[in-house]
């Protein structure tokens, strides 16, 4: 909001300590969840609140994990996969959403119709009919079994037709002025100030499909391909309990990587939007 | 400026618009072939084939199936279950929607603000968008337990003498996992809030104040609010629409319980095409679902985008 | 070919040289790779491996690709999906109850034909009980490798409390509840006791009375009989003089864990997980069922069972290899070992070479056990909605469990209701 230079620390501890107690609050269940990773089963249900361990039990439960699944595979599989689907994401929507939103061109609203249609569909639609095409043409249990379902994006479509109804139209009549072709405008014009809203969609892209369940669990079949997703899945069971502190320990590893990305990419975004030299 | 343009032309320069146009509409077109190929074979044509399937009696791996016209629309309306999950739904995006979009607002108010922190308290607040949900399954089994979970230890503290079985009772499960579906919620909405936010120019909050406002509360409703119109409505569809899919809570945490206390609309067409195998009934869920999903949208559109402008 | 003083070597023998002739492919050094799907891997795959390993050793041309879900549930819908796609495992390990789904839908290979080659199968372990609970459909759908019954878990530290341990516990339902009171006039008392929540577990209830799900014929639903009001009246007083909570089943397992629940009634299939959530923090035993109906009671089983799906005659003979060893005294005696499961071949419990020294050592793990011969298959519904007939009974479970109906009331409701979910009486 307003700026008006760095406020005195007395001034600013009201907001610091409302935001540190909401972040207490949303940081409980993760710090429960830490804490477990490192306990026995026996210390893990206890009904006082002890975030240290009595008998610290870290290295077996990491080491079971390590040892149950092939983790660095997983992981890698996870960065194949969501690194896959961002670049054909980006590779379809953000020409798409150009169009959309500068262009005329016939069809236009039918399209646009098209896309806040495919916002609601929840992915589980489409899946069977998917699965047995895919299965028809023997890609299952492959990278593209589980990039090609994602490459369209509606949410990119939508995300950056916002973003690009926003640059003014004057870029682009003086790109066209100077002689520039139309794809040139596109590649040359659009899409570098296109780079903030990109690293915002790619955090949502990627924390999506990092963390889904749902489609890996129909179209991979053991673990060459597997993803994150499942390595944890792999420590739940109904009939027989689950492997709480194993699941713990596969929660962080699988999750922490993504912390990390996000933590990386934050600050690309905070730049990637102080850079930006047009606005108002 | 555009308008400058649109002055008296030569006739030439009417000519280039012709030509541009066209060459316009040709390149909208082919910018738009990817996406639109990708759509059709990933995304249209496969729905297409699963609302087929509502008119079918198809169960998964049957050896025998046939048409049946709008037979599964008439057992849904019989269907006990179903209303119960409309009902559910309704409820839950009711929940979900306002408290997680006044809390992102007031975070992203509150983190804009000042300069300390920012970069942590953004990190900490989209933690919770980067779970994964049966990961945190555990977690939220133990702080919610009745008997042996922090929350209710502290609530008997307070003096609560037999407080909620938040996930196991039939009153309380509908909103423990409201209250988790505003936890999974408030970050990803901060983070659009922030970008809103950071859209804001600065000469507008010095106008302002040369106006005279003093007050942050009059800064906010002069300048920030109206500046975010579009900002919140965006917000407002992503988190209706988020909500409305809510799954994965369901299907980790409590599978519709108890007594289809928790059901909901997804998850009943998840339970009956893929656990109880009929994928035809399955199939007339999703189509209704759509449907209403889509008569949402539409009516909210109608309704807020009159009242989007900006100032 | 490898020397072994057992019958089932010799029999193996006969049967690759039959298989020999049958197929030049499976001579000198044949070289076969099956692929083996189970659910539940952070439960079975040790013991899967364990099997393999011995396998390997009598069959060293074998090859296996293992295939896990996390479920049983997941488990069917994977072999489903393959069946449509025409690209199955060869071999699955189903839940018992899901034996029927895919043999009625002619996925899976009838085992009799290849039990026959076997002369004798019940001197190799394989009961008539034991065969009974792969039966379904009209076929041997499946040979029972791992097989779960509800047993009780007793926290010794509340029941010294009251005076009672592991040899005095009470052996019937009055006495159980006796119990509960006295427990719940403990200071700072623990919730006396819990009984799993679902439809699976209450069936204990059921057929502890001798009573059972649908008649002989498959036509009639047997709620509303004597049988299920008594079974039904009985979980109420479970529920009301035994104080029970209204937890689910994570949230009992981490109760009872941490010592907040004196008895609870759960499958031996947790026991793994018990055993190792109670840890230290207070001395745990495990008995069997309270007896209802000591001649007509019995008890439905949980677990899971081989099924062969390939029809490949070369993978067939390897997948049926396999399926037989892993249900053999030596492979269900790696099972047993590695997991909280009952044996399914009563070679491996009675003979002290395999088990006899295990449960011996082992007393937790030989509860489940003792109660094999009462055992009865795990039923599935006939018709297509027996998983939501599951849950019909599941969800009017609920309704006595939060007093929001009365026993008489939810068998009522539930006859009524899971009986327009049967086929129609054609």
């Amino acid at each position: 909001m307003a700026e008006r230079g760095p406020k005195s620390l007395w001034a600013d501890v009201p907001r610091l300590l409302v935001l540190g107690f909401l972040a207490l609050l949303l940081l409980m269940p993760y710090i429960w969840m830490i804490s477990a990773s490192v306990k026995p089963l026996d210390e893990l249900f206890r009904a006082s609140l002890n975030l240290w361990p009595e008998r610290f039990h870290g290295i077996e439960n990491y080491a079971k994990v390590f040892s149950q699944i092939p983790v660095f595979g997983y992981l890698w599989n996870g960065i194949v996969v969501c690194a896959g689907i961002l670049f054909f994401q980006l590779l379809f929507a953000v020409p798409a959403a150009y169009a959309l939103a500068k262009l005329r061109f016939p069809g236009r609203d039918l399209a646009l119709g098209l896309v806040m249609l495919g916002l609601l569909v929840p992915p589980h639609v489409p899946a069977l009919p998917l699965y047995l095409a895919f299965s028809k043409i023997g890609l299952l249990n492959t990278y593209a079994a589980l990039i090609l379902p994602f490459t369209i994006s509606v949410f990119a479509i939508f995300l950056f037709r916002q973003f690009f109804k926003a640059l003014p139209d004057e870029l682009v009549h003086a790109a066209r002025l100077d002689g520039i072709g139309e794809f040139e405008i596109v590649w040359r014009v659009i899409l570098p100030n296109a780079w903030p809203a990109a690293t915002a969609f790619a955090i949502f892209s990627v924390v999506a499909h990092w963390n889904d369940l749902f489609w890996p669990l129909i179209v991979i079949e053991g673990q060459a391909r597997a993803t994150p997703a499942l390595g944890v899945l792999y420590f739940r069971s109904d009939e027989a309990g689950d492997d709480f502190a194993a699941l713990m320990a596969a929660a962080v590893i699988m999750t922490l990587p993504l912390v990390l990305a996000f933590l990386f990419a934050q600050r690309r975004f905070v730049e990637g939007i102080a850079t930006t030299g047009l606005k108002g | 400026m555009p308008e400058a343009l649109s002055a008296a032309q030569p006739a030439s320069f009417q000519a280039k618009s012709r030509r541009l146009t066209r060459g316009e509409a040709l390149v909208g077109l082919m910018l738009n072939l990817p996406a639109g190929i990708a759509y059709f074979l990933m995304l249209l044509l496969p729905s297409l084939a699963t609302i087929l399937l509502a008119f079918t009696d198809y169960e998964l791996g049957a050896l025998e199936w046939g048409w049946i016209g709008i037979a599964n629309f008439e057992e849904m309306l019989e269907d006990r279950g179903f209303a119960i999950a409309l009902r559910n739904t309704v409820i839950y995006v009711g929940l979900v929607t306002p408290l997680s979009i006044l809390l992102g607002l007031g975070a992203a108010l509150l983190i804009e603000a000042g300069m300390r922190g920012r970069a942590l308290f953004r990190a900490v607040f989209f933690l919770p968008v980067v779970s994964l949900t049966v990961a945190m399954a555990a977690a939220w089994q133990y702080l919610l337990h009745p008997t042996i979970g922090p929350l209710n230890a502290f609530l008997r503290l307070l003096g609560v003498t037999s407080p909620p079985f938040w996930l196991s009772s039939s009153d309380w499960v509908l909103l423990s996992l409201g209250a988790i579906g505003v936890w999974e919620n408030v970050g990803y909405n901060m983070v659009l809030f922030l970008a809103g936010l950071s859209a804001i120019p600065r000469e507008l909050y010095q106008a302002a104040e040369v106006d005279g406002t003093k007050t942050w509360l009059d800064r906010f409703r002069l300048v920030t609010w109206p500046m975010l119109g579009p900002t919140t409505l965006f917000v407002l569809t992503i988190t209706m629409i988020r909500s409305i899919r809510v799954f994965d809570t369901v299907a980790v945490l409590t599978q519709g319980g108890p007594n289809k206390a928790s059901e909901v609309l997804l998850h009943t067409m998840y339970k009956e095409g893929f656990t109880f195998l009929r994928l035809g009934y399955s199939a007339a869920i999703t189509l209704v679902f759509l449907l209403m999903v889509l008569g949402l949208v539409w009516l909210q559109t109608k309704a807020l985008d009159k009242r989007v402008h900006y100032g | 070919m490898m020397p072994k003083p057992l019958n089932l070597r010799r029999r193996s023998l006969v049967g690759i040289a039959f298989g020999a002739l049958a197929a030049p492919a499976l001579r000198a050094q044949p070289n076969v790779e099956i692929t083996v799907h189970y659910a539940q891997p952070h439960v079975f795959r040790e013991s899967k491996e364990a099997v393999a390993a011995a396998f390997s050793r009598h069959e060293p041309g074998i090859r296996i690709n293992w295939v896990t879900t996390p479920n049983y549930d997941e488990g069917t819908q994977l072999i489903l999906r393959q069946a449509v796609a025409g690209t199955q495992a060869d071999l699955t390990y189903q839940g018992l109850n899901r034996l029927r789904v895919l043999a009625e839908r002619g996925i899976c290979q009838d085992l009799t034909p290849f039990l026959n080659r076997e002369s004798n199968p019940a001197s190799q372990g394989y009961s008539e009980t034991i065969l009974g609970l792969g039966r379904t459909a009209g076929m041997q759908a499946g040979l029972a490798y791992a097989v779960s019954t509800m047993i009780t878990y007793m926290n010794l530290d509340v029941l010294r409390d009251v005076g009672v341990d592991a040899r005095t516990f009470p052996t019937n339902w009055d006495g159980v509840l006796d119990l509960a009171a006295r427990i719940a006039r403990l200071p700072n008392a623990p919730d006396p006791i819990y009984y799993d929540i679902g439809e699976w577990a209450w069936s204990a209830l059921l057929y502890g009375h001798g009573g059972q799900y649908m008649s002989g014929d498959e036509r009639r639903f047997l709620m509303d009989t004597p049988q299920g009001l008594a079974a039904m009246r009985l979980y109420q007083r479970i529920l009301r003089e035994g104080r029970m909570p209204n937890l689910n089943t994570p949230a009992a397992q981490q109760a009872f864990g941490a010592g907040r629940i004196g008895v609870r009634f759960g499958s031996t299939a947790f026991l793994r997980n018990v055993m190792q959530s109670v840890g230290q923090n207070f001395p745990l035993a495990t008995t069997i069922m309270p007896v209802i109906d000591a001649e007509r009671g019995r008890l439905q089983v949980g677990g899971s069972a081989g099924m062969l799906l390939t029809r490949d005659p070369v993978k067939q003979e390897a997948a049926w290899k396999f399926l037989r060893f892993s249900t053999s005294a030596e492979g269900t005696a790696l099972m047993v070992q590695n997991t909280g499961y009952v044996p399914c071949n009563q070679l491996a419990v009675d003979d002290p070479r395999w088990l006899g020294e295990f449960y011996r050592a082992n007393p937790l793990f030989s509860a489940a056990m003792r109660q094999l011969p009462l055992t009865v298959a795990w039923y599935a519904f006939p018709g297509t909605n027996g998983v939501r007939i599951s849950q019909t009974i599941s969800d009017n479970l609920q309704r006595l469990v939060e007093a929001r109906a009365t026993p008489e009331q939810v068998v009522q409701d539930m006859q009524r209701e899971v009986t327009r979910l049967l086929p129609r009486a054609s």
